[in-house]
């Protein structure tokens, strides 16, 4: 397989340049922890939430789910290495009060499938339905999940076949080409 | 061997308007070092735009701990711009402090390093027309120009040759086309929003964006190896493809082509050493960045291009007996008149019937809408006007922040939703004596220098101006057809925000009123000339950065001119 820089300097040749590409520098260590290592920010108990949520919120279909892609490592990191002191405990009142909605009628992390997409389906209508300031947190969390899914390779390159040198401009494509972005 | 310290030419800065300078005086035969404050950046080594978003640590987001202790000015100002991956790129404030007047607030947003700012601009490029070399004459605002557009008018042809712009041809006179390579065209919804805007009113057009992307690289360009745009939307990080220009894509390598350049990096300049006998700057004296070593270089003639505020500092850090408040300040303008663009009033609405389009490729502009005010319409109750920048993309999905789990929440961020429309102004805002970049009288930064003091408010004219852009958007937009119209109350930008800082050293005919003459060289210091955006008389409101690079190769040629008969 090509590595990136390889890839890079076949393009920069057939496209005319003669660009002194002589060292694209490789991609930096990417700070996701693991899937199955222990988080660096998250409790196991908020790794094994956040998973649960993540795959719920996006599952596997034809193209890989959020599990596939370890969302969770990456928020894992991001709390880490990105977020503030603030943030942090921010996202974790945010866990609490997803948990403890969640689990009003049972453990949530014990309910089987059916049953945990319909409690979460339902905390997510309350969330955007009546906007609830109680629920910004799990709007936020969706946003990392969201985020963090379209910004992995299997996300980007797989569900939103998003494409890293188009190459060209096409300001109008029909949507059902199902081209990428 | 010791480092040569004469040359022909000193060239201070390397950024937009520096990268030009040395390339027209090197190509014209003159030997010439370049000083650059900041450390090199190699393409090879340093450019981060081949990252895909899954390779950048937290997804490319400087975090929040590192914006708060070195980016507090910065960030703000450029969220767009400043990544994890490119923060480099950006000066740490708590490295760089400046002191902003009680009451006022300034944006000193800088890059340094080589080829400065020209690697994260953001590449929108345009001519001035005719009016904007006049209307300080006619309205009775400040100082004359001291040249007409005709005067400039091919060297903007030379530099746009050279530099590469997309865009189209449209005939407007208060914006004259570029020479153009093939423009990014527009999408459908900008294309219905255009013909919305131009039936409603017939003196405003929506053009696609000018940008400095190659679309159809000349021979020239691609023997300095640069290629066609490739639509990733990644150039803050520079660009391996060297599609858009920057100086270091561009004008320093082919000033080095030339064998004639030297570039000398982690050199500070401190002050400009003047000879009172020959009435001539005689050295350019440093201070190295990582050893506090100073250092004099000398040559025949010296060009500043550190940016307008730097260029004036280093003026007024130039104290002597003949000139005691700064070199070339006998008109005392040096460091006065300081201007930037004004923005911070828009609006934005969907554009129905085009949910079943998207695009393909992450073009880098989208629409302008060229000045009209004072133009084409001469009923507004402000003097000069504004343009708009904008564009028309799908509204996707909000980062999740919809409704819905499982497959039907996944597979909607494949249907594009529906079309946004923005248009946000850029004013220009007037000169006035009293903005000013002056120096403070006791804080120094670790190299010794004095802090920059700013002192900069907007007149009357910039606030109605802008009130009067808001109205004017949410009126083209309705026009337009759009619906659910947005348009936050006007908040004005702070001054700096644009990164288009000019005036500190104007032109005029008068050396009692004006640093420069109309060939940017210091009435009072005939060897010295300023070419960045100091030497501008007003500032239009058209994105500046062709007008300082057209400007410093006529400077340059110029200066040439003069050694080569021996008047220098």
């Amino acid at each position: 397989m090509k590595t990136r820089r390889e890839f890079l300097r076949e393009l920069i040749v057939s496209v005319g340049g003669v660009s002194a590409l002589a060292a694209c520098g490789d991609a930096p260590v990417v700070v996701a922890t693991a899937t199955g290592e222990p988080g660096r920010f998250y409790t196991p108990e908020e790794m094994e939430l956040v998973s649960r949520l993540s795959e719920l919120i996006i599952p596997r279909t034809e193209t890989p789910g959020a599990l596939d892609v370890n969302v969770p490592g990456y928020i894992d990191g991001l709390m880490a290495d990105w977020a503030s002191e603030e943030t942090r405990a921010a996202h974790r009142r945010a866990l609490t009060e997803i948990s403890s909605r969640l689990s009003a009628n049972g453990d949530f992390l014990a309910l089987d499938e059916t049953g945990a997409e319909a409690a979460l389906a339902e905390l997510d209508r309350s969330a955007f339905e009546e906007a609830a300031d109680e629920l910004g947190g799990y709007r936020t969390f969706k946003g990392y999940v969201t985020r963090s899914y379209f910004a992995t390779e299997g996300g980007a390159r797989e569900e939103l076949q998003w494409v890293g040198v188009p190459g060209r401009w096409d300001p109008n494509v029909v949507v059902s080409d199902r081209q990428g972005v | 061997m010791a480092e040569a310290t004469e040359f022909d030419a000193i060239v201070v800065g390397s950024g937009m308007s520096g990268g030009m300078s040395a390339k027209e005086l090197c190509e014209r035969g003159l030997r010439v070092l370049v000083l650059e404050r900041g450390p090199e950046v190699v393409p090879e080594r340093d450019y981060t735009d081949q990252l895909a978003p899954w390779e950048t640590k937290n997804f490319d987001n400087v975090s929040q701990d590192e914006v708060e202790r070195h980016y507090f000015r910065q960030y703000p100002g450029v969220p767009y711009a400043l990544k994890e991956s490119n923060k480099d790129f950006w000066v740490k404030d708590d490295e760089h402090d400046y002191v902003e007047a009680e009451g006022t607030r300034y944006e000193w947003l800088r890059g340094y390093h080589t080829a400065g700012r020209s690697i994260m601009w953001s590449r929108q490029t345009y001519r001035l027309g005719p009016q904007d070399f006049e209307e300080n004459l006619r309205e009775g605002v400040a100082i004359d120009w001291p040249v007409r557009y005709e005067d400039i008018a091919p060297w903007y042809e030379k530099v746009e040759t050279f530099v590469g712009i997309a865009g189209s041809e449209e005939g407007l006179s208060q914006l004259p086309d570029s020479v153009f390579q093939p423009a990014f065209e527009l999408t459908e919804a900008e294309k219905a929003f255009k013909r919305g805007v131009e039936a409603a009113f017939p003196g405003r057009n929506v053009i696609p964006a000018r940008v400095a992307h190659l679309t159809d690289a000349t021979e020239e360009q691609r023997s300095l190896g640069r290629s066609n745009c490739q639509l990733r939307n990644r150039c803050h990080h520079g660009c391996v493809f060297r599609a858009y220009f920057s100086s270091l894509n561009a004008t320093l390598p082919a000033a080095e082509r030339t064998g004639n350049l030297t570039m000398v990096h982690n050199a500070i300049v401190r002050s400009l050493e003047y000879d009172p006998e020959s009435n001539r700057v005689s050295g350019v004296r440093v201070v190295d960045a990582e050893t506090n070593e100073t250092r004099t270089y000398t040559s025949r003639i010296v060009f500043l291009n550190a940016s307008a505020i730097a260029s004036a500092m280093i003026l007024l850090q130039s104290q002597s007996e003949s000139f005691p408040t700064g070199l070339a300040n006998r008109s005392d303008q040096v460091g006065r008149n300081l201007m930037d663009h004004v923005s911070g009033a828009g609006a934005a609405g969907i554009m129905r019937g085009f949910d079943d389009r998207k695009v393909f490729g992450r073009r880098p502009g989208g629409i302008y809408i060229p000045r009209y005010a004072n133009v084409t319409e001469n009923d507004k109750p402000y003097s000069r006007g504004f343009g708009y920048q904008g564009g028309a993309s799908p509204l996707g999905h909000a980062n999740g922040q919809i409704p819905g789990i499982g497959r039907e929440f996944k597979e909607s961020h494949r249907r594009p939703g529906p079309w946004r429309i923005s248009i946000g102004a850029f004013g220009e805002q007037l000169p006035n004596p009293d903005n000013r970049v002056t120096l403070h009288p006791t804080r120094r930064d670790r190299w010794g220098n004095p802090l920059a003091v700013f002192e900069v408010r907007y007149s009357r004219n910039e606030e109605i101006m802008l009130e009067e852009a808001r109205t004017d958007a949410i009126a083209m937009l309705e026009a337009a057809g759009c619906e659910q119209i947005v348009s936050a109350p006007v908040n004005l930008t702070n001054p700096g925000n644009r990164i288009h800082e000019m005036g500190s050293a104007r032109m005029g005919r008068d050396p009692a009123e004006s640093v420069l003459n109309g060939w940017c060289q210091a009435h009072d210091v005939p060897n010295l000339f300023i070419t960045d955006g100091a030497f501008m008389t007003s500032a239009a409101c058209q994105n500046p950065s062709l007008t300082y690079m057209a400007f410093s190769a006529r400077a340059a040629n110029y200066a040439a001119d003069l050694l080569a008969e021996g008047t220098l």
